[in-house]
């Protein structure tokens, strides 16, 4: 009886550590994002995205810095964060979804959909969209692109400057994912 | 029972551990990922704040071309002009060299003025933390005016002619949409030498602030204190209130005042008549700022 119990408690130990070790993390994901119209291209890039994923579950979560997007000219910067994603309020978009019919014991790549909620300027959306998943020894890459419409999210552009910014932005994404240390 | 105390441990054990693998992945990654401190950002819309500086500079490589505009009536209740009987006008060109450093020139068309400045940001507000709760910008300004004698008598000499302006910018956004300014200032005049036992020297501060009341529109007002007003003549504290729109690398500033002067040192000093809607006191203001990036990232 009282190996059991052990048992159980053993059990339960290693229970919380196995999903300990199927969690990943990348904490120089990169995420760059553009906006053309005829009247001005907008380009801007951040490689200091952190994101995780459970290797065995498929799940998968991103957290972006709005403050780290590099643009090309400085006051596309200040505009970006000052009059349209409001980053004093909104310091960070996150994203929770998961990655769907995910394969935990996949080797080489494959296309998967992943579906979850986008949170950007404080509004949520469900969102779904392809990425390729590959597996490299220890490593998990995701990678791809998706579009974003502007309006989803309450970003106010001004009627005048709408032909300098684009309805849907174009955002693609590279996180190579490594085993948590320790 | 003894063991069958175990047994609950070993079930609150096995809950627990199951609990703490299902610590969300995002909490993990937002406790991991803390929002460092970064400068705060526009203060002010533009490095003008109405009429006077604000603690803003440009980021380096930008240079700025600026056009200001300020248009008033003659008090007269005859006159046939076309919109306004007067226009003062200055056009300006500034370079930031570095983010903190900006050099800058004008020329006014009031006694064909030629100005020149240096501003230097000396410390830039953080948004979190209390390494550097204020913005401090210093400034320093120099004037050259083409003036005469007031007597008809010849040109100035040149220690006449130009004018000097300090000032210690302070500022605090205080909110996202709320900021303030005090700005000491110091100003030396040499014109004021023509005035028997007048100080060239002036002492003032300024106040100023806006409220943001869109993405790309604020409300701006201005107001400087001129501790010791000259004796010879009546001056009033110049006031400003306005309206700044940004529009992507354009930044157009509206505003309602009493100074029809750009340079610091006059309009502080010498603002010859209060702030009201009469003609003649009345004085629109129009400033036009256009942003070139020279060096891209």
């Amino acid at each position: 009886m009282n190996k059991k119990v052990l048992l159980i408690i053993l059990l339960a130990a290693y229970s919380g550590l196995s999903q300990e070790a199927s969690e990943m993390i990348d904490r120089q994901g990169s995420i760059n994002f553009f906006s053309y119209t005829s009247v001005e291209n907008i380009k801007a890039k951040n490689n200091q995205v952190f994101s995780n994923i459970n290797a065995v579950t498929g799940e998968i979560a991103v957290s972006i810095l709005m403050r780290a997007f590099v643009f090309e000219k400085a006051l596309m910067e200040e505009h970006f964060n000052e009059s349209y994603i409001e980053s004093d309020l909104y310091p960070r978009a996150k994203f929770e979804g998961e990655i769907l019919d995910f394969n935990p014991s996949m080797t080489g790549r494959e296309t998967k959909k992943i579906r979850g909620v986008f949170t950007l300027h404080g509004r949520e959306k469900e969102i779904e969209f392809k990425a390729a998943v590959e597996k490299k020894k220890n490593k998990y890459i995701v990678s791809g692109d998706l579009e974003l419409t502007v309006k989803d999210y309450d970003i106010k552009i001004p009627p005048i400057l709408s032909p300098n910014i684009a309805e849907t932005i174009t955002a693609d994404f590279n996180f190579e994912y490594v085993p948590y240390e320790n | 029972m003894k063991i069958n105390q175990l047994y609950i441990l070993g079930v609150f054990a096995l809950i627990f551990g199951g609990m703490q693998g299902q610590e969300s992945l995002l909490s993990k990654l937002e406790k991991e990922q803390e929002i460092p401190s970064y400068e705060v950002l526009e203060t002010f819309k533009g490095t003008y704040l109405s009429i006077g500086h604000s603690v803003e500079t440009q980021k380096k490589g930008i240079l700025e071309v600026s056009s200001m505009n300020r248009f008033w009536n003659k008090p007269i209740e005859t006159s046939q002009s076309f919109v306004a009987d007067k226009w003062n006008a200055r056009v300006g060109l500034s370079y930031a060299f570095t983010d903190r450093f900006t050099f800058g020139a004008g020329y006014g068309t009031g006694y064909k003025s030629v100005d020149a400045y240096a501003k230097y940001r000396l410390f830039i507000q953080q948004n979190n933390g209390r390494k550097s709760p204020l913005s401090v910008t210093l400034l320093q300004t120099a004037v050259h005016r083409d003036k005469s004698k007031y007597d008809g008598g010849g040109p100035l000499d040149f220690s006449e002619k130009i004018a000097f302006t300090t000032q210690v910018l302070i500022a605090r956004k205080i909110t996202p949409n709320f900021s303030l300014q005090i700005a000491p200032t110091y100003i030396y005049r040499g014109e004021e030498s023509l005035i028997p036992n007048e100080s060239l020297n002036r002492y003032a501060v300024g106040f100023g602030g806006r409220y943001r009341i869109g993405g790309h529109v604020s409300v701006v007002s201005e107001y400087y204190y001129v501790f010791n007003e000259v004796d010879f003549m009546e001056t009033y504290g110049p006031f400003s209130l306005g309206v700044n729109w940004e529009l992507s690398d354009l930044l157009l500033q509206f505003k309602l005042t009493n100074a029809r002067h750009f340079t610091e040192d006059k309009f502080i000093a010498k603002t010859a008549n209060n702030f009201n809607t009469r003609d003649g006191n009345f004085h629109f203001g129009f400033h036009a700022t256009y942003v070139i990036h020279f060096k891209k990232r």
